[in-house]
């Protein structure tokens, strides 16, 4: 679950940068087409590597309990702490990335 | 036309959201604290401690308790202790039950080790949430057709509300906070389309938990009018021998359970029931235990001879229909989810809450500044407000006021469970006398103040009535009993910090600036 | 200067009773026919079917509800649901009494 977990929320976070508004809000800054472009492939990339480690962990049917449960979960405390803590929200991002290699060697 | 249709929906979900949102919180709410109904019950029987022992011994001890004390019952039910039910609960039916009725049973608890009765303190414990989540204290079935029209009228507002929710991706990842009125419905939107999933799955999973009882057409249709014929092809290893009337001794039951193993290719049983204990036509059927997988199987049972121990029956494989109707149910009830899982479906509960209790801030605070320049509410208005206050920190009263009652009452005093209940009923009955008095924000910020002290004093409460405090809890490793203590702290320090902020947003200058932001809302188009 | 708080017409408020009672009792025996129709036509065993007409049947309540509010008048939210009421109505007393006896 953890591994699914901090894919989603990467997922989430880079789709949300790919949107004008937030990545504006986030990045300080308007995002090129490319690069709009460019997260939100990243973002579908990230989520369907969220589904795939729930399901190879847990089964099928575990499985997709648990990556709707952390789908939810994770876009929830992404959106909640955002408007709050805008870069704490981007560093989870980048460390959900980073520390997923190890969950993945941990867990599959 | 297409603006004429979200409009209409618009409309439909306001106020069947309105209309049904106080009860639709309540039920919310307990439902959500039913997750955690076995580890609310641990806390309130500390007596009783949480022991693991193989489910054979418990198994053994059960029987030999009941063939001393119910040797002449029609039928024993004996519920083996599982990972988050450490307690051995045996009961027992004197005469069967007419057909189609209800029978009647005696039922005693039992420690697990010592196969003695439990001496803990009288309690209804977690199961009150429970079930009145959806029976809603009401007598049968009156309760439960109540819940399930909540729950019809739930999906409708989910469904009405996605379909007006315009910018519904648009919107996806925003959530402005402190922009007033604008703030509450984005909170409302967040909540809402972040763990729609959820939502949608609870709420047409009760449908379907009732749907014998409010939709029973089919079977009527199907079965020409035997509802009984319906529930016999459901739960076959219902079905049990009548009386022979020539004792025969029953065999030892413990070894039933590995022989029942093998039968499932895993998992355990849950439930042991013995049909005509000491007769020839003695029947075992030992019920699944279905905490290892998410969909639920109606009556999966393997029955054997209470005699010889023979294989008499195994209920077959379940069908597609069956599996997609239990998966409902197994979704809704989440036996299976394991302690982190399990968390997470309480926050998801908790965000099912917040929607709608933001729903019936919103509704009121979009009326309310209609009239804020009159500064007097509509009778209405007044009326929502004190049932929004009610239903809302009311209910949270009464929720600590239960657990408070648990510790605060004697522990052998007469009718304990129903007074507990009493003060959960009259801790809510006082804070509508209260939210009807005091009105308005004022009534908020006390009740919301009450219940953080309330709720944050639980582990100290605790630890002045029993022994189990944080602090040896915490170093026995009984998660249970300490999850239980910090939960309510956290509680209490969530609730004092909504209360200050009500209260500071009730002060004149941060009013003014609020109204102002308020205005863009009112000219969106909703 | 207080603004009065305007009074909704009597048509007004009997029209939403109206659509309220359509959505609410019609809306209840559409579903109920839609779920017998349903268990009666479906190629599964009597148990299997009742469970199916049951499960889905509330997707057609939703749908009722939402044509009764949704419809431009009162009049066509009766209509929409009496109409395919007649029609699940006939295909199920088909089934009922000609099919399987």
């Amino acid at each position: 679950m953890l591994l699914a977990g901090l894919l989603c929320y990467g997922g989430f976070t880079a789709l949300c940068l790919s949107m004008d508004r937030h990545h504006a809000e986030l990045l300080g800054r308007k995002a090129s087409i490319a690069e709009r472009r460019r997260f939100k492939w990243a973002g579908w990339l990230l989520l369907g590597m969220s589904l795939w480690a729930a399901v190879s962990v847990a089964g099928w049917a575990f499985g997709l309990v648990q990556w709707c449960a952390v789908l939810m979960l994770s876009v929830l405390l992404l959106v909640m702490l955002m408007p709050y803590r805008r870069r704490m929200a981007l560093s989870l991002a980048a460390l959900s990335l980073l520390a997923s290699p190890i969950a993945a060697y941990a867990v599959l | 036309m297409k603006e004429g249709f979200r409009q209409a929906m618009a409309w439909l979900h306001t106020w069947a959201g309105l209309i049904f949102g106080w009860l639709l919180f309540a039920i919310f709410l307990t439902g959500t604290l039913a997750y955690f109904k076995d580890e609310i019950s641990h806390w309130m029987q500390p007596e009783i401690p949480a022991r693991s022992v193989p489910t054979e011994t418990s198994l053994t001890l059960a029987q030999q308790y009941l063939e001393q004390r119910a040797a002449n019952a029609s039928r024993w039910i004996i519920d083996l202790p599982g990972a988050r039910e450490p307690a051995l609960s045996v009961r027992w039916q004197s005469a069967p039950a007419k057909p189609g009725e209800r029978g009647q049973f005696t039922e005693k608890r039992l420690d697990p080790l010592s196969g003695a009765e439990v001496q803990g303190r009288d309690t209804q414990g977690g199961e009150f949430f429970y079930r009145f989540h959806f029976q809603l204290q009401m007598p049968y079935p009156w309760g439960r057709w109540l819940s399930t029209i909540a729950a019809m009228v739930m999906f409708v507002a989910l469904i009405s509300g996605i379909i007006t929710h315009k910018k519904i991706f648009k919107d996806f990842f925003t959530f402005r906070p402190r922009k007033g009125q604008r703030s509450w419905l984005d909170g409302h939107n967040a909540v809402g389309v972040l763990v729609l999933p959820f939502h949608l799955m609870i709420t047409y999973s009760s449908l379907v938990i009732f749907m014998t009882m409010v939709m029973p057409a089919s079977i009527l249709a199907a079965y020409k009018g035997d509802v009984q014929a319906f529930f016999s092809d459901v739960f076959p290893a219902a079905n049990t021998a009548k009386v022979a009337g020539t004792p025969e001794p029953l065999l030892p039951l413990a070894p039933l359970l590995e022989k029942a193993r093998e039968h499932w290719a895993g998992g355990s049983a849950g439930q042991v029931t013995v049909n005509n204990p000491g007769d020839t036509n003695a029947s075992v059927v030992l019920t699944h235990n279905g905490t290892d997988r998410v969909v639920h199987e109606f009556g999966r049972a393997v029955t054997f001879s209470g005699v010889t121990g023979q294989l008499l029956a195994k209920t077959p494989e379940q069908s597609v229909p069956m599996a997609v109707a239990g998966s409902f149910y197994g979704l809704h009830m989440g036996r299976f989810a394991d302690p982190v899982l399990r968390w997470l479906y309480f926050i998801c509960g908790l965000a099912s809450t917040a929607m709608i209790g933001t729903g019936l801030v919103i509704w009121l605070g979009k009326r309310q500044l209609k009239h804020a320049k009159s500064g007097v509410l509509p009778f209405e208005l007044k009326l929502v407000e004190v049932l929004n206050i009610a239903s809302m920190s009311g209910l949270v009263i009464a929720v600590a006021a239960f657990f408070w009652a648990n510790r605060v009452l004697p522990v052998d005093m007469a009718e304990r469970p129903q007074w507990e209940i009493n003060s959960f009923f009259i801790a809510w009955g006082l804070s509508l006398l209260h939210a009807a008095w005091r009105r308005g924000r004022g009534a908020w910020v006390e009740q919301l103040a009450l219940a953080a002290l309330l709720f944050a004093s639980v582990p100290l409460l605790n630890a002045v009535t029993t022994l189990h405090h944080l602090g040896n809890s915490l170093a026995t490793g009984d998660w249970a009993m300490a999850g239980f203590d910090l939960a309510c702290l956290g509680s209490g320090l969530f609730l004092g910090w909504a209360a200050r902020k009500m209260q500071r947003a009730g002060q004149p200058e941060i009013t003014g600036r609020n109204r102002q932001r308020s205005i863009p809302l009112e000219q969106e188009a909703h | 200067m207080t603004a009065k708080h305007s009074t909704l017409p009597v048509s007004y408020r009997l029209a939403v009773l109206s659509r309220v009672l359509a959505a609410v009792l019609g809306g209840y025996v559409l579903t109920a026919l839609a779920s017998v129709c349903l268990t009666l036509w479906v190629p599964m065993a009597r148990a299997d079917a009742a469970v199916t007409g049951m499960t889905g049947s509330f997707l057609v309540y939703l749908l009722a509800v939402l044509w009764c509010f949704g419809c431009r008048t009162a009049w066509r939210a009766w209509l929409g649901l009496i109409a395919p009421s007649l029609v699940l109505a006939t295909a199920a007393g088909l089934m009922y009494w000609g099919g399987r006896a």
